[in-house]
């Protein structure tokens, strides 16, 4: 590769898209730990704090926040740009909770002495943050929450139980929605408390999930005394700001991305099984590769829309939607083709290009995540099509 | 392409779908569809006329030969606008022609082509379901649409390694004709050489070139179609009332509708794509490719998305007076028109064997 020069933090924004494109890419060829490429399961804080802190040292941690905020400041465009090459080199995840989450909330609604006491410590990857939404009794009905905020003198007394908290047990401050108004009706009565995970009542139970793996925790509260000062943003407006940060982000949940990488591998698993030349298969390969194409035509056109500086609309639940149906359905066709290399625990011959049962296992809860494709479907019916009740 | 020239091309296909509702007025019912199903020649004349004075059969033809010299965005646009009223007046098989015929320098009837004096079809397909053009001597040709109304035929022929095109007129050389199920008809031609006047010795790849778009248009026809008919499907779900409800606050059928505007986005992000490609001058594999795929795409989405619609309207839906029907109908006849969903899907894989990642 040609030694591209790599600007300071302050210029990337002001560069050329495709000068852009070409200096992510020479970054993560100088930066990125080859040994981390396209990793099987998400990382924990022991295995990407080094690119993570790699990161940190460069200025590159918080592409969307402001640059008097210590983020790079970059456009829409620039963060799919982004992204785009971070997925191409098979970059993980970090721990980024604090990085596309909390960091632009309290942006948004925290005060002057909230913003200087937390975003500097995400910035040197000293607070790792997670995120407690979701309860037992409140999963897709999040606003259905009974985790609970009482005000004790200068301190919050939070009791109840979160769920599905994604690596809580690396992180070592948690931003929650607890339910501060019972006699409100259900949205109105939430607010946003940040709370530091070393406060004594606080207990982490790592879950294992299908994958074998803990990726996420059950985290209790039992009479956790939060300083009131930790409360952003309006008393009882909680969910409101927790919506209104819902932003562009989404996007990527529909990034046809997973599906490229999924139906790459199916042909090479195809040609190792000797069924890739059957009229059959090819038909079934056939009309995945065209789902694939056009989903990647749809995302295009939503990136467009926001390089032209437009919001996206609740429409953008169909990418979603495709993205994971598709995901699932070459993970089904591998399962079918591989025999009874489908069930085993390992990738099919040491390869990790052939990893059956591992990416049929991986693409179950695409589904799932980020609002279940059944309510992204409720919210293309109610809010796209205008159906009733 | 700048930011305004971008501007100025959506306005470009707006002014073009807009001046389609001469036509197929948007709201309009379909009465006039109706009365013209299953009666010879299956369109109206006068209207193929004003199609012509519209300039729309010459809307890929270049200006110096009497066309508009729009893009294919453009036509794919006046194309959809048209499947949505469910126009049957012949224009995507007479562009092809008139594009044939203008990549031979302008010969033969061209000028009353463009000015719809005449429904000049190309005798080109010797089969069912091929893009492929053998050029027999002797062969009949198949499918030719709308053949009761045609006034000229265009007969491509092999000659050695070229492809030579002979114009034959249709009084001379009647074609037998079935009717279809959208009211429509199709012909078999018997080429009839003694008649036939030679009009190019090679037309190269303009025909490839032409059922290459013809594809690509019929698939923005077919989208016009899905959307219309599922705009009808979703106000009666709005509408309808069973069970003491309003039959949309179902979510079984909420979701069922759901997916349905899925097909139909994936559809429409298919043909802008292709449009685009073949106006940004895609060639060769990437051409085929783009084509293949909108077209794989609209065959079946169509046919999906106006079966859902019959389901979800009930009874109703499995009327004839009720419009649903006719949608379904036209998807039937349309979606294997230049190619079926299985041919475009095999066109595709050879023209784009690896997945980028």
């Amino acid at each position: 590769m040609d030694a591209i020069r790599i600007p300071p933090p302050a210029e990337l924004d002001a560069l050329e898209d495709e000068h852009f494109r070409q200096v992510v890419r020479a970054f993560l060829h100088a930066n990125y730990p080859e040994d981390l490429r396209n990793p099987p399961k998400r990382l924990h804080w022991a295995e990407n704090k080094g690119w993570y802190l790699r990161l940190a040292e460069a200025g590159w941690l918080c592409p969307g926040w402001p640059k008097e905020n210590g983020g790079l400041g970059l456009s829409p465009a620039k963060q799919i740009i982004l992204t785009e090459e971070y997925e191409r080199h098979g970059v993980a995840r970090t721990n980024d909770h604090g990085i596309v989450m909390l960091g632009p909330l309290v942006i948004k609604y925290g005060t002057e002495e909230q913003k200087q006491r937390f975003l500097p410590k995400i910035l040197t990857g000293e607070h790792i943050w997670c995120q407690g939404y979701s309860e037992p009794g409140a999963g897709s009905d999040l606003a259905a929450l009974r985790t609970e905020a009482v005000l004790d003198g200068d301190h919050y007394v939070v009791n109840g139980q979160k769920i599905w908290t994604t690596l809580a047990m690396d992180a070592n401050w948690i931003f929650l929605l607890v339910r501060t108004d019972k006699a409100a009706k259900k949205q109105e009565g939430i607010s946003f408390l940040l709370v530091d995970m070393q406060t004594p009542g606080i207990t982490v139970r790592p879950i294992i999930n299908l994958e074998m793996h803990d990726e996420f925790c059950e985290v209790f509260f039992d009479n956790v005394r939060v300083p009131k000062e930790n409360l952003v943003g309006q008393l009882n407006k909680g969910w409101d700001m927790a919506k209104a940060l819902l932003g562009f982000e989404r996007i990527f949940l529909g990034s046809p991305r997973q599906s490229a990488y999924a139906l790459s591998r199916l042909k090479i698993l195809a040609e190792r099984m000797g069924v890739w030349e059957e009229p059959a298969f090819q038909d079934r390969y056939a009309r995945l590769r065209l789902d694939l194409e056009d989903l990647k035509a749809l995302y295009g056109t939503y990136v467009d829309r926001l390089k032209r500086g437009e919001s996206l609309g609740p429409d953008v639940s169909m990418l979603k939607i495709l993205q994971t149906e598709l995901f699932q359905a070459i993970t089904d066709a591998m399962l079918e083709i591989a025999g009874e290399n489908a069930g085993l625990m390992e990738p099919m011959e040491g390869n990790r290009d052939l990893n059956i049962g591992g990416l049929y296992i991986q693409a179950r809860p695409a589904t799932i995540y980020g609002g279940s494709n059944e309510i992204q479907r409720n919210i293309l019916s109610k809010n796209v099509l205008g159906m009733p009740g | 392409m700048s930011a305004a020239e971008t501007d100025d091309r959506a306005e470009s296909i707006r002014m073009i779908r807009d001046s389609a509702a001469a036509v197929a007025p948007r709201g309009g019912d379909l009465k006039r569809v109706r009365d013209l199903r299953w009666q010879d020649p299956g369109f109206d004349a006068g209207l193929f006329r004003q199609m012509g004075e519209m300039g729309w059969i010459g809307l890929r033809v270049p200006e110096a030969l009497g066309g508009a010299g729009l893009g294919v965005a453009e036509m794919c646009g006046l194309a959809e606008e048209l499947g949505a009223g469910l126009v049957p007046e012949p224009l995507i098989p007479c562009a092809l022609s008139a594009q044939l015929l203008a990549a031979c320098g302008g010969k033969g009837r061209l000028p009353a082509l463009l000015a719809g004096d005449a429904v000049v079809l190309t005798a080109w397909q010797e089969r069912a379901d091929t893009l492929e053009v053998p050029g027999s001597p002797d062969a009949p040709r198949r499918f030719l649409p709308m053949a009761a109304g045609a006034d000229v035929f265009l007969l491509p022929l092999r000659e050695g390694g070229r492809l030579a095109l002979y114009e034959l007129p249709a009084e001379r050389c009647a074609p037998a004709v079935e009717r279809t199920q959208d009211g429509g008809n199709l012909g078999t031609l018997q080429p009839n050489l003694q008649d036939a006047t030679k009009l190019a010795d090679d037309v190269g790849t303009a025909l490839a070139d032409a059922l290459d778009e013809a594809a690509l248009v019929t698939a923005a026809y077919l989208l016009g179609g899905m959307e219309r008919a599922f705009a009808m499907t979703l106000d009666y779900l709005k509408t309808r009332q069973q069970f003491g409800k309003i039959i949309g606050t179902f979510q079984a059928l909420q979701h069922r509708a759901a997916d349905v505007r899925m097909q139909v986005a994936l559809t429409r992000a298919s043909i802008d794509s292709a449009a685009a490609a073949l106006d940004a001058g895609a060639a060769g594999d990437a051409r085929r490719a783009a084509v293949s795929r909108a077209k794989a795409r609209a065959a079946e989405a169509s046919l999906r998305v106006t079966r859902e619609c019959i389901q979800l309207h009930g009874g109703i839906g499995y009327t004839d007076d009720y419009d649903a029907g006719l949608y379904l109908r036209k998807a039937m006849v349309l979606a294997n028109q230049y190619g079926s969903a299985s041919l475009h899907r095999r066109r595709f894989m050879a023209a784009s064997p690896e997945v980028e990642e």
